[in-house]
């Protein structure tokens, strides 16, 4: 017979453990699935069917002197130019909600789903530290999002890439809009993730616990129409600013979720 | 005789309600060890005290030789708990649920995957390993969680009503497995609020509700609480006489007729007895039978536990 000796599992066993378990319990809820690919597949095909359209049918005057009214940014370019700028700009600002939204229904899911299962009590009486479990949980919500959301962006740049005009294709390959992509994703899918943990464990009911989190996408919508339509423009120092509200909000969140995150919380509070 | 399991005062209030009031127990190596009580006496929230789950409010615990509130890690690879509901990730296999427990306790993959293969086999389910759980049975799944809880062999297995809302055939396996446990000399703390149960697995029994009220064994229980008592069967059937004849032996508190037999309590049972047969062979009467009656532990556990209502 082979010695079976126990105790705390290494770190990194831990967290590999947890996110496959985690992942192959998604992938084996179809609702899940649906709600993950919903809003990329949604926001993917009406961007390049948008970018298309502008491609197609020539703006009217009118609606290009609106255009120029609402975002000084592209007045005085060729009108198709500027019409493709501004959609394929307004896309991208869609594109920031998949990692508000795709994240926050995983970490919603994965919590909740281990709560109406009563799986918390056996995986509390583990000798595993609860930080290391709700790190690892963050993380097997917070990968998949920020693939979800790179590969919806990747592709989405090689259709406009292949299809769109010239002032579409700079305004998708600005440096700074690949940086946002590339840096405030992953911040932000962090931010709705443990945000997502942390009103599960108040709430039980996933739609509800959605709708609460919704809250946060509003005013990440509101920022990004304002930088639309010209009043506040992605800058450095506006990009520099946002990368460090949502380092500090990612921060004070996984605290709060930390705090919730007790052994004794779990078993005696969380209802 | 080492204690794996031992608490000094140790109390958890919830609010105004002490729900564990200050408890002082031995729990022997090697013993299959009783915790009775009502609904709602604390049994859950004592097991959760002593794997170190939830922090007691006072007092102490020492489990497995760690000291609570200090080593709860050791604590809790130490022992192993089935908790009231089994607690299972359904949508998963039976293999993938018990070795990524396995991990969870730190065993290496091929110890995990051993183990799984050896608890799977134990509890009859390895046909049917790489089926997703929410397809078992209630007692199947009560057989995952127990294997859950026994896969990293612990010291100490603290079992939560083990067999509440199981079939016989299921409820039969489990007791058998408590058996089998303690026949490797693993230590059981079993909470029940089934005194049948008890009496048939455990080699002492605390009575408790949020206080112990009593430790004893079993027989313990009925020799106190009744003297032990006899049946002796007659045929055809007991005559007036034969009964007058048995109360007159020395050594004999009580006898009556019961059935077509004659039920004595005696103080000094392996005295007294062979002198009850003498008495009513000599009488003329024709035994068919002598058996030893068990007082129902139903009756000690309400005189125990009821009065502190
Ligand atoms: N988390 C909790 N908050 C408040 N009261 C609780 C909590 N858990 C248990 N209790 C109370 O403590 C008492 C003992 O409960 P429990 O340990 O579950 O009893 P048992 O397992 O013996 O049925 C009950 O009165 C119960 O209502
Ligand atoms: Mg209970």
């Amino acid at each position: 017979m082979i010695a079976v000796v126990a105790a705390s599992p290494a770190r990194p066993t831990l967290v590999r453990a947890v996110c496959v378990r985690e992942w192959r319990e998604a992938l084996g809820n179809k609702l899940l699935v649906g709600m993950t690919l919903l809003p990329p597949v949604v926001i993917l095909v009406s961007g390049i069917a948008a970018v298309a359209a502008a491609a197609v049918n020539p703006p009217s005057d009118r609606d290009v002197q609106a255009l120029y009214a609402a975002a000084p940014a592209v007045a005085g370019l060729d009108p198709r130019e500027a019409v493709q700028g501004f959609i394929a700009t307004y896309f991208l600002i869609l594109f920031m909600l998949i990692p508000t939204v795709v994240p926050l229904t995983m970490a919603i899911y994965s919590v909740i789903g281990e709560k109406a299962s009563r799986t918390l009590e056996p995986l509390l009486a583990t000798p595993v530290g609860v930080g290391d479990l709700l790190f690892a949980k963050s993380l097997a919500s917070t990968v998949p999002s920020v693939i979800v959301t790179w590969s919806a962006y990747a592709i989405y740049l090689a259709t406009v890439i292949a299809i769109g005009s010239h002032a579409a294709v700079q305004a998708v390959t600005a440096p700074r809009w690949i940086l946002a992509i590339v840096v405030l994703v992953p911040l932000l899918t962090l931010l709705s993730v443990n945000l997502g943990i942390l009103i599960s464990t108040r709430v039980n009911d996933v739609r509800v616990a959605q709708q609460i989190g919704g809250l946060v996408v509003v005013p990440i919508v509101g920022l990004g129409i304002a930088q639309v339509t010209g009043r506040v423009v992605l800058d450095n120092g506006a990009f520099l600013q946002m990368t460090i509200v949502l380092i500090l909000l990612d921060v004070a969140v996984f605290w709060l979720a930390r705090l919730a995150f007790q052994r004794e919380n779990i078993l005696v509070r969380w209802r | 005789m080492k204690t794996v399991v031992r608490t000094e005062k140790l109390t958890k209030r919830f609010g105004d309600l002490t729900a564990v009031d200050g408890i002082d127990l031995d729990v022997h190596e090697g013993e299959v060890f009783g915790f009775l009580g009502p609904n709602g006496a604390g049994k859950t929230t004592t097991l959760r005290l002593l794997c170190a789950l939830i922090a007691p409010t006072s007092g102490t615990a020492e489990i497995a030789g760690h000291r609570l509130g200090r080593d709860d890690a050791k604590i809790r690879a130490a022992v192993g708990i089935l908790t009231e509901l089994p607690g299972l990730y359904e949508r998963q296999s039976a293999w993938d649920n018990l070795v990524f427990y396995a991990t969870l306790y730190g065993l290496a993959p091929s110890v995990s995957r051993a183990q799984a293969e050896r608890y799977l086999r134990l509890m009859g389910l390895w046909e049917r390993r790489d089926e997703p759980v929410v397809t078992f049975s209630r007692g199947m799944k009560q057989k995952m969680a127990i294997a859950r809880a026994a896969l990293h062999e612990p010291r100490v297995l603290f079992l939560d009503e083990p067999t509440t809302g199981l079939d016989p055939d299921a409820a039969k396996t489990v007791r058998e497995f408590i058996v089998a446990l303690r026949g490797e000399g693993r230590t059981v703390f079993l909470c029940t609020h089934n005194l049948d149960e008890a009496d048939r697995l455990c080699d002492r029994i605390a009575f408790f509700r949020h206080r112990v009220l009593r430790i004893a064994n079993p027989d313990e229980l009925r020799a106190e609480f009744y003297g032990r008592a006899t049946e002796i069967r007659l045929v055809p059937k007991p005559r007036a006489e034969d009964l007058v004849r048995v109360q007159a032996v020395p050594g004999v508190r009580e006898a009556h007729l019961e059935n077509g037999s004659i039920v004595v309590a005696s103080t000094d049972p392996l005295h007294t007895n062979p002198l009850l047969v003498k008495t009513l062979v000599d009488g003329g009467a024709d035994i068919a039978f002598v058996t030893e009656r068990k007082p129902h532990l139903e009756e000690v556990y309400l005189r125990i536990v009821e009065p502190i209502e």
